[in-house]
């Protein structure tokens, strides 16, 4: 590898279908990152322990492996950021992948724009999961919306918006991952203990009543996206 | 013809025999045991005999295929009668006095009772037949439609794609860069508006092709309605939209990828055909029956020979190929589809300033039945 590439980031695209590798190879060639391509799982496997590379981008339709497989077997030795590529179509296919180890996903058909936001939150945060006690010194900050995580307080426009426990515990987990995806089965347990039963309407009827205080409109939300069948995905932190 | 033909050769098949030939020999077997312990105690009566063997006849004919087995049945039966039941005993002997009419009476009401249950069960049958072919041809028919003009409908987009690739490819040297721009940019705008129509015919094959049921599910009204909306914005950004939902937090058992394209395609076409700048108006309201969402827009409105007919794809017109309507009857159709399965109504009104959509859905499962 010599000088110039070092400071390049390296991205590992597991991908079957030729076109979409050709796409995405030469967008993100044009935006400045290193990328190795793999047509299959087990290429992809192998690929993934020579290079380590920075991030990997997996579609879940592979000829030969189940996507979620690899998904698994790559945890087991590395905590490389993986994106999955999956189709719109299966929702608790996305929910899946997430829980077992992926840290986002992109639905197909996706823009460049949309991909490439994806490869930045995800290289900025690296696999790490951040949870309620994890800290974090700097406020998050998007739009008109500031949490200040030691003093416990948010405010929109500045003024100070009150919210109960669970709204806060809540909202400071989504931040501290910010535009990353978070499952409704991660939500449930980090706020509700891992005892909860699977019905998730306590968290919805949660979400429901940040969105009335924090967001104009609950239709059209400026900072907590809804991300149906599969979870929430607060907007990225402007820091 | 070719069907009925098909399910004739079908009851001789070996497996329909084994099962007719054991309930023949069943039903002889019973009517001989009867016989038996019935002459047992009364001996001198063999009209009666005659009488269980023909019920036996009767069920043969009424639970088998074809006139085959109630006509073997019958003749044994007139043999057995003879041979167990008349004098002498344990032998066939035709010359007894009146015998010849027991024997031709019994196999003559044997024979035309189980023509007469065969020809009632195949007309049974060919009335069940006629119905599922009926039926067959209207589904038939229905697929044609929809393939048509879904066929159609991906044509002009497919021609608009392969046209200007080739176009690129063949010219690209003596292309300026803003006419390059210009032919790609023209196929991106058909392969998202193809991308729209797969979309579309995607989530129909969620619901259940027979029953026409889908899997619902709890969901918030306002979480569908923004994901709708942000996915809307990804192909249309400077799409203007207002958006109201309830104050009071709603949720409605639905599948929500199904709702999302119902609301992306009313939006749209709002947004497209009403020729209009004006935002489009999506407000949700709710009453303790149901919720009604209304997709209101100020533009030239529907003209009124079609306000009833825009759901059922029926104003897909095969000769306005060139007009800009193009699919949107399907998108309709499949709105239309989808509200029904959720046990919902769709209509179209106009109002004073242009059209409004409006489509409910029931708050519970239970007002479903």
């Amino acid at each position: 590898m010599n000088d110039t590439n070092i400071s390049k980031n390296t991205i590992l695209l597991i991908e079957d279908e030729e076109n979409i590798r050709t796409f995405i190879s030469t967008t993100l060639k044009n935006q400045g990152y290193k990328i190795t391509s793999a047509s299959n799982g087990k290429d992809g496997m192998h690929l993934a322990a020579s290079l380590c590379p920075d991030i990997v981008l997996l579609d879940l339709g592979l000829p030969d492996l189940d996507g979620m497989d690899v998904i698994k077997q790559l945890r087991a030795w590395s905590a490389v950021p993986i994106i999955v590529i999956s189709a719109r179509t299966n929702e608790h296919e996305k929910a899946k992948a997430l829980d077992c180890g992926a840290d986002d996903y992109i639905t197909k058909p996706f823009g460049t724009v949309e991909l490439l936001a994806r490869i930045r939150t995800s290289l900025r945060h690296g696999n790490q999961m951040k949870d309620l006690t994890s800290i974090q010194q700097k406020p998050y900050h998007c739009g008109n919306l500031t949490i200040d995580f030691d003093r416990h307080v948010v405010t929109l426009h500045d003024t100070i918006i009150h919210l109960t426990q669970i709204e806060y515990k809540l909202l400071t987990l989504l931040a501290k991952n910010s535009g990353k995806v978070l499952t409704y089965s991660f939500l449930m347990e980090k706020i509700w203990g891992p005892y909860v039963d699977s019905n998730n309407q306590i968290l919805r009827v949660n979400m429901a009543n940040i969105r009335r205080k924090i967001e104009e409109n609950p239709a059209t939300p400026e900072y907590v996206f809804t991300e149906i069948g599969v979870g929430y995905r607060m907007a990225e932190d402007e820091n | 013809m070719k069907q009925t033909k098909r399910t004739g050769s079908s009851l001789f098949s070996p497996q329909y025999m084994v099962r007719d030939i054991l309930i023949s020999l069943f039903l002889l077997a019973g009517a001989t045991a009867i016989s038996f312990g019935f002459f047992h105690v009364v001996p001198e009566n063999s009209a009666n005999i005659a009488l269980i063997y023909i019920s036996a006849v009767v069920l043969t004919a009424r639970l088998t295929n074809g006139y085959l087995y109630g006509i073997v049945a019958s003749l044994v039966s007139v043999v057995a009668i003879n041979y167990l039941f008349t004098f002498p005993f344990f032998a066939v002997n035709f010359t007894l006095t009146g015998y010849p009419v027991t024997f031709i009476v019994t196999l003559l009401i044997s024979i035309s009772v189980s023509t007469l249950t065969t020809r009632i069960k195949e007309q049974a049958d060919t009335l069940i037949e006629r119905e599922k072919f009926l039926m067959e041809a209207e589904k038939e028919k229905m697929r044609a439609n929809l393939l048509r003009s879904i066929s159609h409908d991906l044509r002009s987009p497919l021609t608009g794609i392969i046209g200007n690739s080739t176009a690129y490819i063949d010219n690209a040297e003596s292309l300026s860069d803003t006419e390059k721009l210009e032919l790609v940019k023209h196929i991106r705008e058909d392969s998202n508006w193809l991308l729209n129509m797969v979309e579309n015919l995607l989530s129909v094959t969620r619901i259940s092709a027979n029953s026409m049921k889908i899997a619902t599910s709890m969901e918030s009204v306002e979480e569908v309605v923004s994901e709708a909306i942000s996915r809307l914005r990804k192909r249309l950004p400077d799409a203007a939209i207002k958006v109201q939902v309830p104050e009071e937090f709603l949720m409605l058992p639905m599948d929500a990828m199904l709702i999302e394209q119902v609301i992306i395609n009313l939006l749209e076409n709002a947004i497209v055909h009403s020729k209009s700048t004006l935002p489009v108006e999506l407000t949700v309201t709710a009453d303790p029956r149901q919720a009604s969402f209304h997709v209101k827009d100020y533009g030239i409105g529907i003209s009124p020979d079609k306000l009833d007919s825009i759901f059922d794809g029926s104003c897909y017109d095969p000769d306005s190929s060139s007009d800009g309507h193009r699919g949107m009857g399907i998108g309709l159709s499949i709105c239309k589809t989808i509200i029904t399965a959720h046990n919902g109504e769709i209509n179209a009104i106009n109002h004073e300033n242009g059209c409004e959509v409006i489509f409910t859905l029931p708050r519970n499962e239970e007002t479903k039945a």
